[in-house]
């Protein structure tokens, strides 16, 4: 017996099976093997942090000196610039005062009043092709909770989409990139009325940094160059968010006419995102939409 | 082995660990082709199994396999197209890993630089292989949706840069295992032990 535990194949066969084991485990919703990490994180995210900002000081010295007559250069220009931005800003200012006016006169409706926005930097990025989700330092200490079969939208600082949250921790919260296989939206192109399909992560065009675009209807081919916007539909997005080009379009098959399209958010180079939490919920909401709507048509 | 050399081996093993467990998932735009990128964990753990043998390359990867977990778990598409993260996966792989790495020819042909690189080229091609294979499977079989990435496709923009990229990695990590540690002289004193009373020729290729 002693030497049967003292085999190193049986050790890794039994080692593997165990783990194996984990895996199923794990895979069931609620699984408690998520807070069997927790204290994993204590030791391991200071680490990283550290890392992190040791890399980033090095670059940014390293950016300083190497920029450094640059910058001096460029300095000069920025003054003369300066000078001339002033006074485009005063003028912006009255401008942003009129366009104020305006929104509250005709009750304008801002495309993401029903959310919060949680902004966090990106801790983990992902590891290899396949350990692809990435984490974010917000989570259910900051207020943010995922219902089973919820999502929520990731953004840039740019307001692009990145992607969707699929876990949240206490102290942050998993995210699936855009280009990820398992990730779709409904998307449409930016336009009135514009025509509607499904955007998915696809494991050829991911290494490209490509989504595919498909659902396309033979009659509204989006052409190259159109702008998608997420439509809204499904419910799990908020329409309008802007996620990225058409860069061509395969039309050899009718029956099943695709796109890539590239992101506009650059997945590659993430430090910030911003999750977009509905604060209210779909009733209170659609609510509060045909009261803006009621009050806009009795002003108007 | 005397204290000083275990507290030694442990604690270069967990600055090991901690150190490029962290950068791995950290600066992750820096040699980059295609999208891949050196795994230099994986890497790691193959050469420490190598070198060092069976149980240091297990008990290395099996920490490194649960923080690999911890901060990037893969995303598995189930049954009913929902994406979760699937925890135990990165244990698996560092587990299997540093197991081929500690039998793979360290019998019958005395651990060599050589080698070592050869065990971490074939340890990637596997990994990659394999993995593509299941993933394969799980998207045709269990999902029911495509796994659309050509042979060409794995070759060239997958497998053949992850090779490259773990293949230039495994240089410097070798170099560091060899002569900054865990062990003095790049030598588990262990393994010369084994060998004498031959409890070492298990799964010799």
């Amino acid at each position: 017996m002693r030497r049967l535990l003292t085999n190193k194949r049986f050790i890794t066969v039994v080692s593997l099976l165990i783990i194996l084991a984990v895996i199923i485990l794990g895979s069931i919703p609620g699984s408690p093997l998520n807070v069997v990490l927790k204290p994993i994180g204590a030791v391991v995210d200071p680490v990283q942090k550290a890392v992190k900002f040791t890399g980033n000081e090095i670059s940014g010295f390293w950016a300083a000196l190497t920029d450094g007559i640059a910058i001096r250069n460029e300095n000069e220009q920025l003054r003369a610039e300066i000078a001339e931005l002033q006074y485009q800003l005063t003028q912006n200012e009255e401008a942003a005062i009129r366009y104020e006016e305006l929104q509250e006169a005709f009750h304008i409706r801002e495309v993401f009043s029903n959310y919060d926005i949680f902004g966090a930097s990106v801790l983990s990025r992902e590891s290899d092709e396949w350990f692809s989700v990435i984490r974010a330092g917000v989570g259910n200490s900051d207020g943010i909770y995922l219902e089973q079969g919820e999502s929520l939208a990731v953004v840039d600082v740019r307001m692009n989409l990145v992607g969707r949250v699929i876990e949240v921790n206490d102290d942050d919260s998993v995210i699936l990139i855009l280009l990820h296989e398992g990730f779709q939206v409904s998307g449409k192109v930016n336009a009135v009325n514009g025509a509607t399909f499904l955007i998915i992560g696809d494991a050829s065009l991911k290494q490209d940094g490509l989504c595919l675009v498909t659902g396309i209807d033979p009659d509204t081919i989006p052409s190259v160059g159109d702008e998608i916007v997420t439509s809204g539909e499904g419910g799990l997005f908020p329409q309008g968010i802007p996620i990225g080009v058409i860069e061509s379009v395969d039309t050899s098959n009718e029956l099943n006419i695709t796109a890539t399209l590239r992101p506009y958010a650059d997945v590659e180079n993430l430090n910030d995102i911003f999750i977009m939490v509905p604060y209210e919920d779909e009733s209170e909401a659609s609510d509060s939409e045909e009261v803006t709507d009621e009050t806009f048509s009795e002003d108007t | 082995m005397k204290r000083s050399q275990k507290i030694r081996k442990y604690l270069v093993y967990a600055l090991y660990l901690l150190l490029f467990s962290a950068l791995q998932v950290t600066f992750t735009g820096v040699l980059s082709i295609y999208g891949i990128r050196p795994d230099l964990v994986f890497v790691l753990v193959v050469l420490c199994s190598y070198m060092f043998g069976f149980y240091d390359g297990v008990i290395f990867g099996a920490l490194a396999g649960i923080i690999r977990d911890y901060f990037s778990a893969p995303s598995v598409t189930g049954i009913d197209g929902s994406v979760t993260t699937a925890l135990g996966i990165g244990l698996f792989l560092m587990v299997a890993a540093a197991a081929f790495g500690s039998s793979f020819f360290t019998v019958r042909i005395e651990r060599n630089f050589i080698l070592a690189f050869v065990s971490v080229v074939i340890a990637t091609l596997l990994y990659k292989g394999i993995g593509h294979f299941i993933i394969f499977l799980w998207f045709k079989v269990v999902t029911g949706m495509t796994y659309n990435l050509s042979l060409n496709q794995i070759l060239l923009k997958s497998i053949l840069p992850q090779v490259l990229l773990n293949l230039i990695a495994a240089i410097p990590l070798f170099l560091m295992l060899k002569f900054i540690g865990p062990y003095k002289n790049g030598v588990n004193p262990v393994l010369i032990d084994e060998k004498r009373r031959g409890d070492n020729t298990w799964l010799t290729m």
